[in-house]
């Protein structure tokens, strides 16, 4: 009797323990990890835009990642991993292999670097999906193709978005005589004519000038701009450049010329300590603060995430962080990502998900995302994205204009 | 000029290995895949292979005693014939890639009818110069090389015998391994042919004295230009492989630092083998570099890269190589006589 | 014809490729050797200018001297350790070659590779008849004018010059009249680097900086000594000058084709006078 109900009292104690715990992990159920990976210059002279964003993205995905995303009645996270592409082809086909082989990565996001080719051949055989920017390959005519890269999503429009830049400093300078778009040869290419087309249409007075990578002496370039009756110079994204026409118009006492170039600013002191300060007062660059956005109507939930994880990241690196364009990159990518999971009800069948982002609207942090599908590109890409502009003042990035993309009806 | 050459005079024609030893290596390497499917190690063995074939031809044309800061631009061209040839015209794989070599050597032979006769760093800058024309052309001549857009290249075309699919090109790096394998392979049988014939005697007589050599009625010009050429045509081969197996051809594939590269590869690697040499460094290098891109460290990657290949060079007796390392070793193994390094003797196995 | 300030700014890249090529052609009559980090130590001159302006509030004038100081003993470290213990030439070029990949990794790890400037030093332009040249543009001329001044005296005028110019003319007869060879290429080496690195300094305020600047002016100045004759000084002064204008005059009516114009330029010096413009034939 006694034996007895020492047993049974054991059983039921055991039985509560196994209850317990089992409750308790239903509680806080563990979310299944989905490992992601970015690919992007990390090293050499690349290297800091690489660098830049990481803070506030971690940061940004440890918010996200609180949440978490259902599929299938499942908690899912994102899990990031940096792979360092040394901005060559080379270097960024060994790291997708590396992410792709060793690590079993089944998704890469936030692409933006000059191996793109390389790694969308490698992601594409094995069914990776890749969220890049669509450079030079993907306009009309380029090397992109829907049928060979059929897991190529461009979650950033690089070309829209300099459209957008272009009409939003022609809207907000409507005196404007001619705006000079200044890029390196390595630019030099047929997503220029695609971007021509659509000024020209729009009326747009512009005169393009190109020069080597990596010039450093700007004075020719600027006085051919001069002579062309520019009083705008706008830059494809090219850094060195922008802060070297920058400074150089000023000591050429051109100080009528404003000056400005895509892809964001990575801090104004830079262009204040390269340009010099009173040269960089009025710069203009692209601009991805959602809090600021006027015409372009983003989630307030994401507003309140980004700036969130602004301020966790000031944190961290123990000084004010004021870097915006990193909430367009990855964290967006992100979004499109797992938004199409949900609707795929899947989260490892890259068929099902792609068919879900093709033609798909998605909420982001830079606004709600139309994907063309078929109609432009043949494949995904995005429209409807915010097209704001930045401006320098004082040494504060301040907003200055916006032009959103209008979306493919 | 001449010291820079004696070293190898002196040890070129002594074989790093005997021949059996050298046969076990080659079966063992050919039997890689069997013990590992890993795609990022196989891919870098492919990639060790084609960095060598570039530093062979490096080394040959060193040889005649010109220094070429250009060799990268020989891959570029020939990676771009293959490219245009079978993604902008069309054609098939195989006459491609044939084509592809030989029109890297016709530019090279041409080229260097014209600019071998100006010697010594000149030479260097000249072919440093037109390393940049050719990546400068690739990026501007649009309408042939699509720009900075790259070409996208196709894989070589599935083999197949009485309707059996034997290799797929498609399917992962095995098949580009062996197809890297056979390229060097060719290569090193080629020039192992050049370095023990009278041919590879002149180019040594050429660069320890040319004007000696050209005193006993050696035309100069003659073996620079045919050693010129012949590394073009191969490190062109090594370039049209490296294009299909990236799956694309960019300007911004091969350029001055690629050069730069392959001339480290050749002269850690040791110039007193002319097949071996270029392979060790090859292996070393190209594998240190891969390794260090995972770290993810900014600067450190390279600063270790740089510091180990200064330390080794230090470390390295006077003037050698990897490969005269392997050659001390293997005679240390052999408890042969003393090493080459410290004598000066020999003509003896020609 | 171009406005005067396309000539002042190809004058200023002039002073540039001038300063560094001077460098390396002084290092090479004298070691034989090319020193191909010669670029990196630009970098770290810049670099030291900017830490003495910014954290130390030093004036930039010492600076420039300070950046010259400190690269001249990186120049000598790298003499005595990589250099001198390296017996072939061969070796001593690869050497240096992978010395860019250590310095400019460790000016990563140490400063960061995000682009700096000193654009607040000497602030303002000067206007001349419709013309308008910034100050800093004008203190790189009127410093490589005192450079250039500086070498020849010290090259002409000095014991020093004298012995420089003996050895690198006939070395066996300099080191059998009594000049320490080895000391003489310390303090040749030593010079050769502080130029380097004065230049880095001096450009500091008109280019960013970061770890990586030092790469475009080591090829322009290898290229500018090559075309001029290699070992002749008055060659690597006539080389800077033509690459200079060539960047600035040529783009202003070519553009971006003034890269193949420069490379075509080169090819055709050298195929014209195999032994550069002011070159002997090889010793």
């Amino acid at each position: 009797m006694n034996k007895k109900r020492c047993v049974t009292m054991t059983l039921v104690m055991v039985f509560m323990l196994l209850g317990f715990c089992s409750s308790a992990a239903l509680a806080a159920e563990e979310p299944i990890m989905i490992d992601v990976a970015v690919i992007n210059p990390m090293s050499g002279p690349a290297g800091p835009w690489g660098q830049i964003g990481v803070p506030a993205y971690d940061a940004w995905l440890a918010l996200f990642n609180q949440e978490g995303f259902r599929v299938n009645g499942k908690l899912y996270n994102f899990r990031s991993h940096t792979y360092d592409s040394m901005n060559t082809p080379e270097g960024g086909a060994a790291a997708a292999k590396r992410a792709i082989f060793e690590d079993k990565i089944k998704f890469i996001v936030g692409h933006w670097d000059t191996s793109f080719l390389a790694v969308s051949a490698i992601t594409n055989k094995n069914k990776v999906i890749l969220i890049a920017r669509n450079g030079n390959e993907a306009v009309p005519g380029g090397a992109y193709s829907p049928k060979k890269m059929p897991y190529v999503v461009f979650g950033t429009p690089s070309h829209e978005r300099f459209i957008s830049d272009i009409m939003s400093i022609a809207a907000a300078n409507p005196e404007y005589k001619r705006i000079g778009i200044y890029d390196s040869t390595l630019g030099k290419g047929i997503g220029w004519d695609y971007v021509d087309d659509h000024l020209t249409a729009a009326g747009v007075r512009f005169h393009h000038e190109w020069y080597p990578p990596g010039t450093k002496d700007m004075t020719a370039y600027i006085t051919r701009f001069k002579e062309a009756g520019c009083d705008i110079l706008y830059g494809a994204g090219d850094v060195l450049a922008a802060m070297m026409i920058t400074k150089q118009r000023w000591d050429m006492g051109l100080k009528y010329i404003k000056t400005g170039t895509a892809g964001g600013l990575l801090t104004p002191q830079m262009y204040i300590d390269v340009s010099g300060y009173d040269a960089s007062q009025g710069f203009l660059a692209q601009y991805a603060a959602p809090w600021e956005y006027k015409n372009t109507k983003v989630n307030p939930k994401f507003i309140q995430m980004c700036k969130k994880a602004q301020e966790m990241a000031s944190k961290k690196i123990g000084k004010p962080f004021t870097y915006t364009a990193w909430t367009d990159w990855g964290p967006t990518h992100l979004q499109i990502l797992s938004q199409a999971m949900e609707k795929a009800d899947s989260v490892d069948d890259p068929d099902k998900i792609m068919t879900a982002i093709r033609g798909g609207t998605f909420d982001t942090n830079a606004g709600k995302y139309t994907m063309s599908g078929e109609k432009t590109y043949g494949s995904p890409i995005v429209f409807g994205t915010a097209g704001a502009i930045s401006m320098i003042k004082g040494d504060k990035e301040v907003y200055f204009s916006e032009s959103p993309w209008k979306p493919i009806p | 000029m001449r010291n820079i050459f004696n070293r190898f005079v002196r040890s070129y024609h002594r074989s790093a290995m005997p021949g059996y030893v050298a046969g076990v290596l080659i079966i063992i390497v050919f039997f890689v895949p069997l013990f590992t499917n890993s795609v990022v190690l196989l891919s870098s063995l492919i990639l060790t292979g084609i960095w060598a074939i570039a530093a062979m031809g490096f080394t040959l044309v060193l040889r005649t005693g010109q220094f070429s800061l250009g060799q990268s631009a020989f891959m570029a061209l020939g990676g771009y014939a293959s490219a245009i040839f079978t993604a902008q015209l069309d054609l098939p794989f195989w006459p491609s890639f044939f084509l592809s070599g030989l029109v890297a050597g016709t530019i090279a032979f041409l080229i260097g009818l014209v600019v071998l006769r100006v010697g010594g760093i000149y030479f260097s800058i000249i072919t440093l110069s037109i390393g940049e024309i050719v990546r400068i052309l690739a990026l501007q001549w649009e309408p042939v090389t699509r720009g900075s857009r790259g070409i996208i290249t196709s894989a070589p075309p599935p083999i197949t015998l009485y309707g059996h699919q034997l290799v797929n090109f498609d399917a992962g790096p095995v098949p580009y391994f062996y197809f890297m394998l056979c390229l060097v392979a060719v290569t090193g049988l080629v020039f192992r042919g050049i370095g023990g014939s009278r041919l590879g005697r002149t180019f040594a007589a050429i660069a320890l004295n040319p004007v000696l050599a050209e005193h006993q009625g050696m035309h100069l010009m003659k073996y620079r230009v045919i050693a010129f050429t012949v590394a073009g045509i191969f490190t062109g081969y090594a370039g049209a492989l490296y294009a299909h197996f990236l799956s694309v051809m960019t300007p911004l594939v091969f350029g001055l630092w690629q050069s730069i590269l392959i001339l480290i590869t050749s002269i850690v690697g040791g110039i007193g083998a002319l097949v071996a040499g270029p392979i060790l460094g090859s292996i070393l290098i190209h594998n240190l570099g891969e390794y260090l891109s995972r770290l993810n460290t900014p600067g450190l990657q390279s600063f270790l890269f740089g510091s180990v290949m200064v330390v080794m060079i230090l470390a390295l007796p006077q003037g050698a190589g990897l490969i005269d390392v392997w050659k001390i070793f293997w005679r240390w193994v052999w408890r042969e006589k003393k090493s080459e390094l410290d004598t000066v003797s020999g003509e003896a196995e020609y | 014809m171009p406005p005067v300030e396309i000539w002042v700014d190809g004058l200023t890249q002039s002073c540039i490729f001038m300063t560094m090529a001077f460098g390396m052609v002084l290092v090479f009559s004298i070691l034989g050797i090319l020193n191909w980090a010669h670029g990196q130590l630009f970098m770290l001159g810049a670099f030291v200018a900017f830490y003495a302006i910014t954290a130390a509030a030093i004036p930039f004038p010492v600076g420039i001297l300070l950046g010259g100081l400190l690269v001249a003993a990186l120049g000598i470290v790298i003499k005595k350790f990589v250099i001198d213990r390296i017996g072939n030439e061969l070796y001593i070029g690869v050497a240096t070659l992978a010395l860019i990949f250590t310095l400019e990794g460790a000016a990563t790890m140490i400063f960061g590779s995000d682009d700096r400037g000193l654009a607040a030093v000497l602030p303002g332009v000067y206007t001349m008849a419709g013309s308008t040249i910034s100050y800093q543009k004008l203190a790189v001329i009127a410093f490589t004018l005192v450079v250039m001044a500086a070498m020849y005296f010290v090259l002409n005028r000095t014991k020093v010059g004298l012995a420089i110019r003996a050895v690198a003319q006939e070395p066996e007869a300099a080191s059998l009249s009594g000049i320490s060879t080895q000391r003489l290429s310390l303090i040749v080496m030593g010079i050769g680097c502080a130029l380097a690195g004065m230049a880095g300094a001096i450009m500091s305020p008109i280019y960013p900086i970061n770890p990586f600047i030092g790469r475009a002016p080591m090829i322009m100045a290898l290229l500018a000594i090559v075309i001029g004759g290699l070992g002749s000084l008055r060659g690597a002064i006539a080389g800077g000058l033509i690459l200079g204008f060539l960047h600035s005059v040529i783009a202003y009516y070519i553009s971006y084709l003034s890269e193949v114009v420069l490379f075509i330029l080169v090819i055709l010096i050298l195929l014209v006078k195999p032994q550069g413009l002011f070159g002997e034939s090889a010793k």
